[in-house]
């Protein structure tokens, strides 16, 4: 897939969310207008119609280019593995699906399980595979990690805040 | 004259102090580390400040800012890897004074030239913001209204290739912003029957999720894709003149460091510029004027004196607009704004009527802070550079489980944590498709006092839509953000021409050269 693909897809979703919001999100969930000041669904609505706005100008960019035929530029009409840092803050590239959910899937069931279980197994349970995940296979090194940063962690917390630590309290 | 000394004295009480220095040496710490900048820092540790006073808090939080301006530096000069993008001009001649066994007298350049752009900077500031606040007073919610609308502007700009999609992240953020109560009907608004969200989104898990875990999960990508990524480090010399900066190489570069200095407080003064900037124009204006323009780039102390001096006076100088108009420059003060507004203050003219002593323990603070960095920069440097040695395997999991539990710790929640994740995975997907994630904190931030000042000025003009016309200070702010987004647009238009009119001309020129 292109960069110009990519992007139209991007901004189709874009565009796609925006109508969504227009249409049902704002007007469901923002009060009625009471009857002074400006309508509470006004600075919504102006937020979303810019975003609208600009995904279908862009759409409209690469529409145009695409049917006159001509890349918009060099960069844009190939996607290498990785474009590198732009402006300093992003890092365009391709979406590396299997990294993401890898490395999130450990944090969202941390974030469910320690509801239910106590902090420090799940903490130390969590850490355990998440160095497992980021191909850490030392596991003495492992161990120590997650035994030190999970006790470090609760000592802080609880004595150092006086904030408990989330789910059930052990001791 | 008694608040000025009061604000004084708060800052150099024992505990303001103690807080100040941690600040700082965290700061360069974390700064050293590549990949973990300073607003990050400053994301992660805001839980930390719930527990101290106000003036503890900013002055911790302004020195981890300064600690982590310089740590930037550290890795820049020794491995060729900007801990922050500001100190990507360093690496040009500190990475080869460090391949020459010289990399510290290049960090103990830095280090000189940081203190010194600090130092200056922050006493402009002191000067300056208190008297353009009195001016900055005269200004109604109309004029309120036009200056953020004029800022989201020209933050739109910041961290991304495209205006288009800078204004739609900024729309984004202003449209989270406004999730919770409504201010008018005091009704929930955009909550979608989720009662967590009844008071609005906190600054603390959106910012973890957005600066720091879409980071990680972005560099955690050479371990789980590629398969490791681990950095050698050069050893210094250990001859004391390799190691050692000279007076006779300190007062040559000083001209150089006067001029960073000032050039970044003039980049830091103006929202949405930022340091990168700064550290560029300043190393720019070093060569040009340099008599040995042919070293730059080989190892010449002047090209890391500039470099520093201008990035590092942007910090106290980008709060000249925090102060002065209530409006963030960059997104390190972006996050000192939360900072503020969290601990019950909201920035802007009014601080320096309401809260005039706290204030000037600001600036004590601030004057402290560079003091600190001094010292703890010139007594610890060695170590420091040991940072740059952490093993990922141990830095990431310590990075990740402080994002979750630093999330959790500002309103003891789940939720939050929940809601960090949920921003981390937007970050991510924000950076890959290089939509300006600092355009959307500002918005995020922002949102709220926008859509007062709109309210403020539909009550009072009883929805005379002609108000902002009867007020020229923002009838011509208003002219300048349609002329800002006008001129983007036209130069981003411009710019694709001239990019197909070459890339045609290559392809004739091709042709021609094969008939």
């Amino acid at each position: 897939m292109t960069r110009i693909k990519r992007d139209a897809i991007a901004y189709l979703v874009i565009a796609g969310f925006s109508i969504l919001m227009l249409t049902w999100g704002i007007p469901t969930y923002t009060p009625e207008y009471p009857g002074y000041g400006a309508s509470p669904a006004l600075v919504p609505n102006v937020s979303v119609g810019v975003i609208l706005f600009m995904a279908c100008l862009s759409l409209l960019r690469i529409g145009v280019a695409s049917y006159m035929n001509k890349s918009i530029s060099a960069d844009e009409s190939e996607f290498p593995e990785d474009m590198g840092e732009s402006a300093g803050f992003t890092q365009v590239g391709r979406v590396k699906l299997r990294h993401l959910f890898s490395t999130m899937i450990p944090c969202i069931l941390l974030v469910v399980a320690i509801e239910y279980i106590a902090y420090i197994f799940v903490s130390f349970i969590f850490l355990m595979i998440f160095q497992y995940v980021i191909g850490n296979r030392k596991w003495i090194q492992s161990i120590v990690v997650s035994v030190a940063l999970t006790a470090v962690l609760y000592i802080v917390m609880r004595y150092g805040f006086g904030v408990p630590v989330p789910g059930p309290q052990l001791f | 004259m008694e608040m000025i000394i009061a604000g004084l004295l708060d800052s150099i009480a024992p505990a303001s102090l103690m807080f100040i220095f941690v600040g700082v040496a965290i700061g360069v710490l974390i700064g050293a580390i590549p990949g973990i900048n300073g607003p990050m820092a400053i994301a992660l540790f805001i839980p930390v400040t719930y527990y101290m006073s106000p003036l503890t808090a900013i002055g911790f939080l302004v020195g981890l800012n300064k600690g982590a301006f310089f740590g930037g530096a550290v890795s820049a000069v020794l491995l060729r890897t900007p801990g922050t993008p500001e100190a990507a001009a360093t690496s040009w001649d500190g990475y080869p004074l460090t391949q020459q066994g010289k990399g510290e007298k290049a960090l103990r350049m830095a280090l000189y030239s940081s203190v010194a752009g600090d130092f200056i900077s922050t006493l402009v500031l002191i000067l300056i913001a208190a008297p353009l606040a009195a001016v900055a007073l005269f200004m109604g919610p109309a004029e309120i209204f036009a200056l953020i609308s004029l800022a989201l502007t020209v933050i739109a700009g910041i961290g991304t290739n495209s205006i288009g999609r800078g204004l739609m992240a900024a729309g984004f953020g202003i449209m989270v912003g406004l999730i919770g109560t409504e201010p008018v009907t005091a009704l929930p608004r955009l909550t979608f029957d989720i009662y967590q969200l009844g008071g609005g989104l906190s600054l603390i898990p959106v910012a973890i999720g957005l600066l720091a875990f879409s980071e990680i999960l972005l560099q955690l990508e050479k371990f789980t894709v590629k398969g490791g990524g681990e950095h050698t480090i050069h050893v210094f010399s250990s001859k004391l003149k390799d190691r050692m900066l000279s007076v006779k190489e300190f007062f040559a570069s000083t001209k150089t460091m006067l001029r960073g200095s000032l050039i970044g407080i003039g980049v830091g003064a103006m929202p949405g510029l930022g340091a990168p900037v700064a550290s560029f124009m300043s190393y720019d204006q070093a060569m040009k004027r340099s008599k040995h323009k042919e070293e730059f780039g080989k190892g010449r102390l002047e090209g890391v004196a500039a470099s520093e001096s201008a990035n590092s006076a942007v910090v106290a100088a980008s709060m000249i607009p925090l102060f002065v108009l209530g409006i963030p420059g960059n997104l390190a003060v972006a996050m000192l704004m939360g900072a503020f507004m969290i601990h019950g203050m909201q920035p802007g003219p009014l601080l320096f009527i309401e809260n005039a002593q706290f204030m000037y323990g600001v600036y004590g603070s601030l004057l402290v802070a560079s003091l600190f960095l001094l010292v703890i920069g010139r007594f610890g440097l060695r170590f420091f550079c040991k940072a740059v040695n952490i093993p990922a395997m141990i830095l990431y999991p310590i990075v990740v489980f402080t994002c979750i539990m630093g999330s959790y710790l500002g309103q003891s929640s789940m939720f939050d944590v929940g809601v960090m994740l949920a921003f981390g995975f937007i970050g991510y997907y924000m950076r890959k498709f290089d939509f300006s994630y600092v355009a959307f904190l500002i918005g995020f931030i922002l949102a709220p006092e926008w859509e007062r000042a709109l309210q403020q000025v539909v009550i009072i003009s009883e929805f005379d839509t002609f108000m902002f016309f009867q007020r020229p200070v923002a009838m011509g702010l208003m002219a300048l953000t349609l002329f800002v987004i006008a001129r983007t647009f036209w130069v981003g238009i411009n710019k694709g021409r001239k990019k197909q009119l070459v890339e045609e001309a290559a392809a004739e020129a091709g042709q021609h050269k094969s008939d």
